[in-house]
């Protein structure tokens, strides 16, 4: 499967990049079930209790079915990091024919829905490919020769939103920008919480965007951010976000939020670019490393955000 | 924690006048039988450009799901679903008052719900219902209760997320009534109850130095 001199093959980035897009549809996460069982423990709200109680009904019910655990199965997408030393026969031009090949086979085979449509004429071919579709997105990594592949499910329509703030707005501007997007996604659990909140914070205006999806998806909840200012702010808005009331579907209840997590960039001195988006109760992610020898290892943890992709200087 | 009181009904599709009436805001409900799909594909093509339906949707039921399935094409002409929910009912609305008149459907599955002001002028007047779906994320629960799918329609005119798909359904549920006859809304409810506290978190929280068009501080109100 893998020689020296070519590096991993076309074939298995394909077999991989089925089998966490097939996960990902269907088997929710080991830190979501943890987070959605603590969450109807702790509920006092008989119907967002009996609700969470269904959620965890159904996500046993998937994995013994195999079928997708949400209906809409959002937009199939992956996020890909490769070590330094990594070698793909046929280079990265045969690692994105795999990956989107295997969006469409899992598409037909898992029965995906096909959600991906030309945004005017909405034609749809069906597999859930199309124009920059799927995303697929890259890091990288010193030393490794290996290559992560992390597949994610995410719903298209609700709960994002970015803003430009300015530096005297502060945290103040944060916490109301926070307030707003729940007040406007999560009533009537439009953007289906309990969510897991990513912000993302400075930077340029997309990149603002791209990290609070990133910081939504690709965090284990109960993760902090290494910066003790990020970290606590995280806290706060976590609270803040369930003191809203909101609850599983919007139904009035204590849990909102799952977690708040925050990524901040390097941005321009006069202003403060933030954006928020919300990671849905159709927790949907799976991750493999796929090794320099042919070895494949599933795990839990994206380990998206490391100290090198987080980095200040030149090194 | 106490157990969540509200009523269960296990209904059979089309539902009479009689099971229909009986349901309050809050309820949980299982449905059994036949019932449609139709979403912004359908809702285009049948009611603004007039296309009929390619069978008789009255003879058949008076349930719709606004929603397409996760399903595919195993065979030709042989579909089956793998998983459902319903999409966002509030942009179809304005919808409602041709489906309910034309196509005689009394009961409204959809995410969400839609305003109380649309229960009370539209819904009320034909004795039809609103029914959400719960947990909105129920997918594998709801698509185990789909026996069978008895056809899908213009999938060459709308791509098969957009279909009209005719399912069999057995105890599917729980449903949560969001509309009642009476012209209620769940969520207007919940909704009253989570603005008590709303207002109260923003203060101290000094309003952004640069505003946005449109924008006016409401967090209480509904946006559509």
């Amino acid at each position: 499967m893998v020689s020296a001199s070519t590096g991993i093959s076309q074939e298995l980035l394909y077999q991989v990049g089925y089998e966490v897009n097939k996960r990902a549809a269907i088997v929710v996460p080991q830190d979501g079930l943890t987070a959605f069982g603590n969450a109807w423990e702790r509920e006092s709200k008989p119907l967002a209790h009996f609700i969470l109680g269904k959620i965890l009904e159904n996500a046993k019910l998937a994995v013994a079915d195999a079928r997708p655990m949400c209906g809409d199965t959002g937009l199939p997408r992956y996020y890909v990091k490769v070590g330094n030393e990594a070698r793909i026969d046929g280079g990265f031009v045969a690692l994105e024919r795999s990956l989107r090949r295997a969006v469409a086979d899992v598409t037909q085979d898992i029965q995906l829905r096909a959600n991906r449509v030309h945004p005017l004429t909405r034609k749809n071919p069906g597999n859930n490919l199309g124009v920059f579709a799927p995303n697929i997105d890259y890091s990288f990594e010193p030393d490794g020769d290996w290559i992560d592949i992390i597949a994610v499910h995410k719903g298209g329509l609700f709960g994002t939103d970015y803003r430009m703030l300015f530096p005297a707005d502060g945290t103040d501007g944060i916490k109301r920008f926070l307030l707003d997007n729940m007040a406007e996604f999560a009533r009537r659990g439009l953007s289906c919480p309990p969510v897991v909140v990513g912000v993302g914070l400075g930077g340029t205006k997309d990149q603002a965007v791209s990290l609070s999806k990133e910081a939504a998806c690709l965090r284990l909840i109960g993760n902090r951010h290494p910066d003790p200012d990020v970290a606590v702010l995280e806290e706060e808005l976590r609270e803040l976000a369930n003191k809203t009331g909101f609850g599983v579907m919007g139904v009035g209840g204590d849990t909102t939020a799952l977690d708040v997590h925050i990524e901040i960039a390097y941005t321009h001195t006069g202003g403060m670019p933030i954006a928020i988006s919300q990671f849905c109760t159709a927790y949907r992610r799976a991750v493999a490393r796929i090794h320099a020898d042919g070895e494949v290892e599933f795990r839990e943890d994206p380990l998206w955000f490391t100290d090198y992709y987080r980095r200040e200087g030149i090194d | 924690m106490s157990q969540y009181q509200g009523r269960e009904w296990h209904l059979d599709c089309p539902l009479t006048g009689e099971d229909i009436d009986q349901l309050n805001v809050g309820d949980l409900v299982y449905l059994s039988g036949p019932v449609f799909t139709a979403r912004d594909g359908v809702y285009k093509h049948m009611l603004v450009e007039g296309h009929a339906p390619p069978i008789d949707l009255l003879a058949l039921t008076n349930v719709t799901f606004q929603s397409a399935p996760a399903g595919v094409e195993v065979s030709p002409g042989k579909y089956h679903v793998s998983s459902l929910q319903a999409t966002a009912g509030f942009r179809y609305a304005q919808y409602m008052p041709q489906l309910l008149e034309e196509f005689g459907v009394k009961v409204v599955v959809g995410k969400a719900g839609m305003s109380e002001e649309v229960y009370r002028d539209v819904f009320q007047k034909h004795g039809a219902v609103c029914l959400t779906t719960m947990g909105y994320g129920l997918g594998a629960i709801y698509g185990s209760a789909i026996k069978d799918v008895l056809g899908v329609y213009w999938v060459e005119e709308l791509g098969i997320s957009e279909a009209l798909w005719i399912l069999e359904l057995e105890r599917l549920g729980p449903l949560l009534v969001e509309g009642d006859v009476r012209g209620n809304s769940f969520f207007a409810g919940a909704n009253e109850e989570i603005n008590r506290n709303l207002g109260s978190l923003y203060e101290g929280l000094k309003p952004p130095v640069y505003g946005r068009l449109g924008e006016e501080h409401k967090p209480e109100i509904e946006l559509f």
